[in-house]
């Protein structure tokens, strides 16, 4: 149990953290621990979850995915518009857009892996490309509104539980076993503690790299499919604050940003944090300006204690979790 | 002392020639392949000039000039801070949160009296040294990586901003808003300050601050066995990006004349990208102001070609990632080059 408890102290700290400021939350808006709350608080926090599942993924690999945010809006727009509504075109226009997503990590992951530019310039420039080209397609106007399937996907309700929860759940497990399980998250934290190591090991870096790019693609483009069906269409701009939430995920739950440490059950707590401190805001009357003053302390505040677990114990593997 | 080892490790960088070991000077192919980056850089601005002069009248004109590096000088400013950080081999994304903040405060304090103006525009700079420190001093003491560190700091001067003015307005005094119209010989002061900021370069990565600040980024181990004190150097490199960012800031009210609690971010990554496309390695050690300048020249100057060019300016994102993408691929071909060549 101790050795549990050392070996994955971040993530443990995380979902205490999670837990205290449920409890700080109930304290000052005791409505807030009903479950009706508490379904919606889940509901924000999977579309966060989900595109940081990716996120996490590729910051294990000491990469970072800035093009999150219009992969998320591209997947949104073109859905609209492909399905205008109806619900038929979803069984091909969803694996398109997965497809899709998968395409853009490709480019990430090859630009970055194979041609050496650097992740956060790579993904930069996918970002604005997408950006642009969805601009040019819609011309900035509004889009038809999201097919009911999808809405069922993020809004309904199966045996009383949120389908996106039920799906966020299946997701982490999916992730949580390629992290600890399979060759593939040995690799992966291999590549993020030194890439030459790994690459002298064995390791095919490359592979693993593009794979990370290419999760994130998929993750983020299932996001926006969801989040167009949980505001009931698709709007420009729509990802914009996933970049920074989903980063902000993955550094409360116990990742390091340069790569070989952490893992999803961590980001999970922390796209959980991130959005009851949301809930939080409101109960204590404090503004949208407050909200974003208290992330930037929470953030600073995690990775500060990770920084210390980072002097004080020397393992390569720290906080690798399960 | 410092110097001296400092000069190992600017070699292969693109340095200040005259720290490179003799020899190497010689070797023009060598020299050329170092400079790519910014070769690249500049031919890339001397194209969209040639396409955008060909398909406009007077765009080879003083008043064209003054124009566009107004337009520019915002991005020149918030680039140079981020220029001197990523030759240090750190990043500052919290340089948006201090531009909202820079408006914001501008907007609100600002009055017809010089004097009063005069004080508060020391002071958002003052703030901006100060926040820039104090990220460097966090960075340094706790260990932290700059990425989360600015990115923290972003969100909390965002969020300053925004309780300070939730949205955009306020207005500064008519006077403040003709500074960047204002002429010495026929050139604008926008004019003057790209030549002041060379300036200021040419003469900052000579003193030993700038060269101490190269070489860490080169190799901080050597850097801090040479007896640098890490933690100066990410104080004043962090210090140094706050208070361009606030320059930036100020320079930004005299052109909306207004404050924005949310317009410091659209200069984050742009930023960035100018160094890059101007050949400043995310990497550190590596890169020079006129590139820079340079990145920021062809970013602004693209939306003026989607203009002349009658198409959407959508199309401006596009072009600028793809700019982007081609600039960052010639530098890491030039240094694959740079490789096969000493090996």
């Amino acid at each position: 149990m101790s050795a549990f408890l050392a070996r994955n102290r971040l993530i443990v700290l995380a979902y205490a953290g999670m837990v205290v400021l449920l409890l700080v939350t109930a304290l000052f808006s005791p409505g807030f621990l009903s479950v009706s709350n508490m379904r919606s608080t889940v509901v924000l926090a999977a579309f966060v979850g989900i595109v940081a599942l990716g996120q996490t993924f590729v910051i294990i690999g000491a990469g970072i995915d800035l093009s999150v945010p219009w992969v998320l809006n591209s997947a949104a727009i073109i859905m609209a518009l492909l399905c205008g509504g109806q619900d038929l075109p979803l069984v091909w226009v969803m694996p398109l857009l997965l497809a899709g997503g998968a395409f853009i990590g490709l480019v990430n992951g090859v630009g970055v892996a194979q041609f050496g530019v650097p992740p956060i310039i790579m993904t930069l420039a996918t970002n604005v490309i997408l950006q642009g080209l969805i601009l040019v397609l819609t011309g900035g106007s509004p889009t038809p509104s999201a097919p009911a399937l999808i809405q069922f996907l993020s809004v309904g309700r199966v045996g009383g539980f949120p389908v996106i929860a039920l799906i966020w759940l299946a997701l982490t497990l999916v992730a949580t076993v390629l992290l600890s399980k399979a060759a593939f998250g040995r690799h992966l934290y291999a590549l993020g503690t030194s890439a030459t190591v790994a690459e002298f090991s064995g390791v095919p870096t490359a592979r693993t790299t593009i794979l990370t790019y290419v999760t994130s693609g998929i993750t983020a483009a299932f996001a926006g499919m969801l989040l167009t069906g949980y505001s009931g269409q698709a709007y420009l701009g729509m990802g914009d604050a996933y970049l920074f939430t989903s980063i902000a995920a993955v550094a409360i739950g116990g990742a390091s940003i340069l790569g070989g440490s952490g893992h999803y059950l961590g980001t999970v707590a922390g796209a959980m944090v991130l959005t009851i401190l949301t809930g939080l805001l409101p109960a204590l009357n404090l503004s949208s300006g407050a909200l974003l003053i208290v992330y930037g302390a929470v953030i600073l505040l995690t990775v500060s204690i990770g920084s210390e677990t980072f002097a004080g114990l020397g393992s390569r593997f720290r906080g690798r979790g399960v | 002392m410092v110097v001296a080892i400092a000069e190992q490790h600017v070699d292969t960088a693109q340095g200040p020639a005259e720290l490179r070991p003799a020899g190497t000077g010689a070797d023009w192919r060598g020299r050329v392949l170092d400079r790519a980056p910014f070769l690249v850089a500049c031919l890339m601005l001397a194209l969209i000039v040639a396409i955008y002069g060909s398909l406009q009248s007077g765009v080879f004109s003083v008043d064209e000039l003054n124009l566009d590096t107004a337009a520019a000088m915002t991005l020149m400013l918030a680039a140079t801070g981020q220029t001197i950080v990523l030759v240090r081999g750190g990043i500052d994304l919290s340089i948006g949160g201090m531009i909202s903040l820079g408006t914001v405060i501008a907007a609100t304090r600002f009055t017809d009296d010089p004097s009063t103006t005069a004080i508060w525009a020391l002071a958002i700079l003052a703030l901006g040294l100060a926040i820039g420190a104090l990220n460097g001093l966090l960075i340094s003491l706790l260990k932290l990586q700059p990425f989360l560190v600015t990115l923290a700091t972003w969100s909390i001067l965002n969020g300053v901003a925004m309780i300070i003015l939730p949205t955009d307005g306020g207005s500064v005094p008519t006077w403040w808003v003709g500074f960047a119209s204002a002429q010495l010989f026929g050139l604008t002061s926008p004019v003057w300050m790209l030549l002041a900021l060379l300036l200021f370069w040419w003469w900052f990565r000579a003193t030993r601050t700038g060269v101490i600040i190269q070489a860490t980024g080169s190799n901080e181990k050597s850097a801090f066995l040479s007896g640098v004190s890490i933690t100066w150097v990410n104080v004043i490199t962090y210090g140094l990006s706050g208070l361009f960012a606030a320059g930036a800031a100020l320079f930004l009210t005299t052109q909306t004349g207004a404050g924005s609690p949310t317009i410091g971010k659209d200069y984050i990554l742009p930023s960035v990208a100018a160094a890059v496309i101007g050949g400043v390695s995310l990497f550190g050690g590596r890169g020079h102001l006129a590139g820079t300048l340079i990145g920021a020249f062809v970013l602004t100057l693209i939306g003026n070609l989607v203009f002349v060019l009658h198409v959407s300016s959508y199309w401006q994102p596009v072009a600028s990632g793809v700019i982007l993408l081609l600039s960052v691929l010639a530098s890491s071909v030039a240094e694959k080059l740079a490789r096969s060549r000493v090996q």
